[in-house]
């Protein structure tokens, strides 16, 4: 595949503060890649550096095979649409669109015929002489894609366009953006903190934190081979047992040796566990390879989420099975269940269920980046 | 009930806030001069504003002024709220922010003064005789109308979405044009607000303009302050409701469009809550009303713009309404000189007419270096003071020949003894005036009647020290200008005698209250007593007589000492003393001429009267030694604060 954008080395500090740290990233074509991650991370000002809104204080930017860390926004072949649309409310809906065109001066016909075609794309045909404000925010999304796309750029970049719409609409979108971008074969840089987001539509997923890349990969990679404590948490729910590699597929946690698939670790290294909830079977407590005490069951519907206390221990586990607070339990798990990871310096700080509450995590989530 | 009361509430308000402009409106439309009574409907006064050129210069100044005022304003404070806005900084921003507001919560009077002091010492700097022009008023308007602009526009901007002009660039317009293109549009709604306040502000502007207007360009305001010599005719009250008219529709255009901008943000959050859209929601208006704001500014700009200036020009400076200046089909002095000018000399001029409303207001402005007049025309004392102080220019007579048509009388007088400085134009002698219908013939003749207890109540007295006091001397019979403060303690006495008697003490407010009939004795010129006798009120007769001795003035033409074109200005001044504009002006002014010419003048005689004649013109065995002896002159600053303390006692028991 065909490098479209490299980032060589990027860092880049506001008032002292260091945002992004050395930061290297390839983009290839016809990709859809989405940047991740929680608030603060640097994210979108990656987006703003590609766009070219931000310099960076070192680094370059390579854009086909060219250096263009200092070429200004407006000559740049990558076009954005912006977390609130920046629709020009001065204009219609075709005049939006047509905004682009108007600005290289191509000839009227030839707009004509284009923002037509941009409008059936996005599926806003007929709304030509609209006020935009008049228009609903999924429409108002549409708009700005299809002037964003209208001058074929190589790369889209969209800096959380989904963060304003409802849920229904933010699926239906995702779906579309999806299809567009197939059918385009534009590289869209997507920015989101919304995982679940980043997983359905991505074809790679860079989870960043702290200015950091933690992990580059497919969103399977991403979600079974969790790099780190951070990377295991942030993209779904992962209990994460302090552990150590006893030797190759054999791996010690909760005062148990477990097999596993894992190998490639030095002997006795100290390790992190990643548990997802899902892959937990309860059995009876006889038949279990750890025992524990249920604390609380939630229903969500599909499954019960259930809290189980392991030896001070909280564990998170997905069940189709009803227990109550209170049983006891017995826990099995197959080998292919249980994920090693890597001492990083995310370890200790996620995968316990202690002070879990689910308010708590949408809070912890939710919240947009600016 | 409690409806009631607050529906009478408002229409209080209402009616303390529009009465005054409703008055002034339908005294506009009055076919006669008077205040109080209305005379029926007529466009005379909105046909003589039309005709009257100084007004109208002036009126096309204010119009120039403000326009170009708030083009400079709105550029300068469009691209200053972009500034502000980018800061990051907040407390940087919240700083500039003030001190950008300090010329609008600044007291008009400081920001004038400082200004009108820089200029002068900047120009002093750069060895400028004049150092005020339009420039300078221009750069006065634009200092007070800047934070205008700035309060409008910059929530504007701050209200933007910060991504509109980063959406542009990303779309391929370079910065410059982003902001053309995006930004602007969307603070256009404020800039054209803080347009039309600073034009609004820029018009009605008096003090800082007074303080910084030069030579050659008066401001409407400062034309209409100059005006109070006289009593403001209703001219002005038809200009005073044109311009109510413009303003009013400027603001209802600014309301429609600021109405609409919000009708579409309600719209669109409406439609982000997945309600349906208002019908009623027009775009047009909006551009309706910008597009007759726009034709209204135009108007007025190439109304104001077109008239064109000449080379040659003569600076001339003079109290307002005491020229002939073409109003009710009378002889327009200034333009008739140009004409003779260009005539007789083959050249052109453009003559400056500036006025004043005081002595001590001319005083100043010369002083102050900043202006430079070639002809003013002070009265008897300021000529005495500004002669001690060098600041006029002895005449050359041989430009002067029809000085030789100056009565006698007027020569060697004390602020002029040796003849060298003035060529006098006006004067006037202070009588008393009475209502015969409620005045004994018996009991007039002397000073005697303003103490008459008869008519306790029905006495005005001046309110002003200088005057009131002169009456009590010149009944005591004491020399008006004595130093000796024993003598000054015996007026006071008289005073105090007197004050159970009067009505209230009164300046220009005579006019109303004699005519009316509220008071029916007072003191005043005698030019001025034709003004009142023209509209008194049917049941008053006012009659005038003048006391044995008494005050009077001499206003006469001088070159000051800063005058760039001293031959040009003796040519005027010959010019007025010859016979047409001597007549025509002795006839508009009301006031007695020095001139001979004048008061040999059939037609003028005709024209006034004979009765008015005689009044106007008393008859001394010799009237240099009666001015000299009981003129007033200028009395030194320790006597003059004397006398005013005094003059308080008089007024706070």
């Amino acid at each position: 595949m065909k490098k479209i954008i490299e980032l060589k080395n990027i860092t880049k500090a506001f008032d002292g503060e260091t945002v992004l740290n050395n930061i290297s990233l390839d983009i290839y074509d016809n990709e859809f890649l989405t940047l991740l991650g929680p608030s603060g991370c640097g994210k979108t000002t990656l987006l703003r550096i590609i766009s070219g809104f931000v310099q960076p204080d070192d680094g370059e930017i390579v854009f086909m095979g060219e250096d263009i860390t200092d070429v200004p926004p407006h000559k740049r072949n990558v076009n954005t649409v912006f977390q609130k649309y920046a629709l020009f409310p001065h204009l219609n809906v075709y005049e939006n669109v047509a905004f682009p065109l108007r600005e290289k001066k191509v000839p009227k016909d030839e707009i004509d015929k284009k923002v037509k075609e941009m409008l059936k794309l996005v599926m806003l045909s007929g709304f030509e002489k609209r006020n935009v404000t008049s228009l609903s925010g999924g429409q108002q999304q549409r708009v700005a894609i299809a002037r964003a796309l209208i001058n074929h750029p190589k790369v889209l970049l969209l800096d959380e366009p989904l963060s304003a719409l409802d849920l229904k609409l933010r699926k239906d979108m995702q779906q579309e953006l999806k299809n567009i971008q197939k059918s385009t074969g534009i590289t869209f840089v997507f920015v989101t903190h919304d995982q679940e987001e980043a997983l359905s539509m991505s074809d790679t997923i860079v989870v960043m934190s702290e200015g950091v890349i933690q992990q580059i990969g497919t969103p399977v990679d991403i979600y079974n081979e969790p790099e780190n404590a951070f990377v295991a948490d942030f993209i779904g729910e992962s209990n994460i047992i302090d552990g150590v590699m006893i030797k190759d597929g054999e791996a010690r946690f909760s005062g148990q040796t477990f097999p596993c698939l894992d190998k490639g670790f030095a002997p006795k290294e100290p390790v992190d566990i990643v548990i997802r909830p899902e892959d937990v079977d309860i059995v009876p407590v006889e038949k279990g390879m750890l025992e524990g005490i249920v604390t609380s069951v939630t229903f969500m519907g599909v499954h019960y989420e259930i809290i189980v206390d392991v030896k001070g221990f909280k564990w998170m586990i997905q069940t189709t099975d009803f227990v109550d607070v209170d049983e006891h339990i017995g826990i099995f798990l197959e080998p292919d269940a249980i994920h090693v990871m890597k001492k990083s310096k995310y370890s200790g700080m996620f995968g316990d269920y202690s002070s879990f509450s689910d308010e708590l995590e949408q809070l912890s989530v939710g919240g947009n980046e600016e | 009930m409690k409806k009631t009361a607050s529906k009478i509430y408002t229409g209080i308000i209402f009616a303390f806030l529009f009465a005054p402009i409703i008055i002034l409106l339908i005294f506009s439309f009055n076919a006669g001069k008077s205040l109080s009574v209305f005379s029926g409907f007529s466009l005379r006064w909105y046909k003589e504003l039309l005709n009257d050129a100084n007004t109208l210069e002036a009126l096309k100044n204010s119009l120039i002024l403000a326009f170009s005022a708030t083009t400079i304003a709105v550029v300068l404070g469009t691209m200053a709220s972009v500034g502000i806005n980018k800061l990051r900084s907040r407390w940087y921003r919240t700083t500039i922010d003030t001190v950008t507001n300090i010329p609008m919560t600044n007291p008009d009077i400081i920001t004038g003064i400082s200004l009108m002091l820089m200029f002068v010492f900047v120009g002093r700097l750069f060895g400028a005789s004049t150092s005020l022009n339009f420039l300078t008023m221009l750069i006065a308007h634009v200092t007070f109308c800047l934070p205008y602009v700035i309060l409008q526009v910059l929530p504007k901007l701050q209200q933007m979405d910060k991504s509109l002009a980063e959406a542009a660039m990303d779309l391929g317009c370079p910065p410059l044009r982003a902001f053309f293109k995006v930004e602007l549009p969307e603070i256009m709604p404020g800039i054209i607000t803080g347009a039309i306040m600073a034009f609004t502000m820029s018009l009605d502007d008096f003090v800082i303009s007074y303080f910084t207007s030069g030579n050659g360009f008066q401001t409407l305001p400062i034309r209409i302050y100059g005006m109070t010599k006289k009593t403001v005719t209703p001219k002005m009250y038809a200009l005073a409701t044109i311009i109510f008219f413009v303003t009013l529709s400027l603001l209802l255009i600014n309301n429609i469009v600021d109405n609409e901008d919000s009708q579409k943000l309600k719209e669109a959050r409406r439609i982000q809550k997945g309600e349906k859209p208002e019908g009623d929601y027009h775009p047009g208006k909006r551009n309706a009303a910008l597009a007759l704001a726009g034709v209204i500014v135009v108007v007025l700009c190439v109304g104001a713009f077109s008239g064109s200036k000449g080379s040659k020009e003569l600076n001339v400076y003079n109290w307002g309404e005491y020229i002939s200046d073409g109003s009710e089909g009378s002889f327009d002095t200034i333009k008739e000189f140009e004409k003779w000018y260009e005539e007789t000399y083959g050249e052109k001029i453009v003559v400056n007419y500036d006025t004043f409303a005081s002595n001590e207001d001319m005083y100043n402005k010369i002083s102050s270096g900043a202006v430079s007049y070639d002809i003013i025309i002070p009265s008897d004392y300021m000529i005495a003071r500004m002669e001690k102080e060098n600041m006029l220019l002895p005449l050359d007579f041989e430009n002067i020949p029809n000085y030789q048509y100056i009565d006698d009388d007027f020569k060697g007088l004390y602020y002029d003894p040796d003849n060298q400085y003035t060529v006098p134009y006006t004067y006037g002698v202070v009588g008393v005036i009475y209502d015969a219908n409620v005045v004994d013939k018996a009991d007039i003749g002397d000073w005697d009647l303003l103490w008459n207890g008869k008519y306790a109540n029905k006495i005005v007295q001046f309110n002003n020290s200088r005057d009131a006091f002169g009456t009590a001397m010149y009944k005591l019979g004491i020399d008006v200008n004595t130093t000796d403060t024993a003598l000054w303690e015996k007026a006071h006495e008289e005073m105090i005698a007197q004050r159970p008697l009067v009505y209230s003490y009164v300046m220009d407010e005579i006019f109303n209250i004699m005519q009316s009939g509220e008071a029916s004795i007072g003191a005043y010129y005698a030019g001025d007593y034709f003004t009142m006798m023209e509209d008194q009120a049917d049941n008053v007769d006012l009659q005038f007589y003048y006391p044995e001795h008494t005050n009077m003035f001499i206003d006469a033409m001088c070159i000051p000492s800063c005058a760039q074109n001293k031959e040009l200005a003796e040519i005027f001044i010959n010019y007025m003393l010859s016979e047409e504009p001597a007549v025509a002006n002795a006839e508009y002014t009301y006031y007695a001429s020095p001139n001979s010419i004048v008061r040999e003048n059939e037609t003028y005689i005709e024209d006034m009267g004979e009765d008015v004649v005689e009044i106007l013109y008393p008859e001394f065995d010799n009237f240099a030694d009666e001015y000299n002896k009981y003129a007033y002159r200028t009395l030194d600053t320790e006597m003059l604060a004397y006398l005013n303390k005094l003059w308080e006692t008089v007024k706070v028991n």
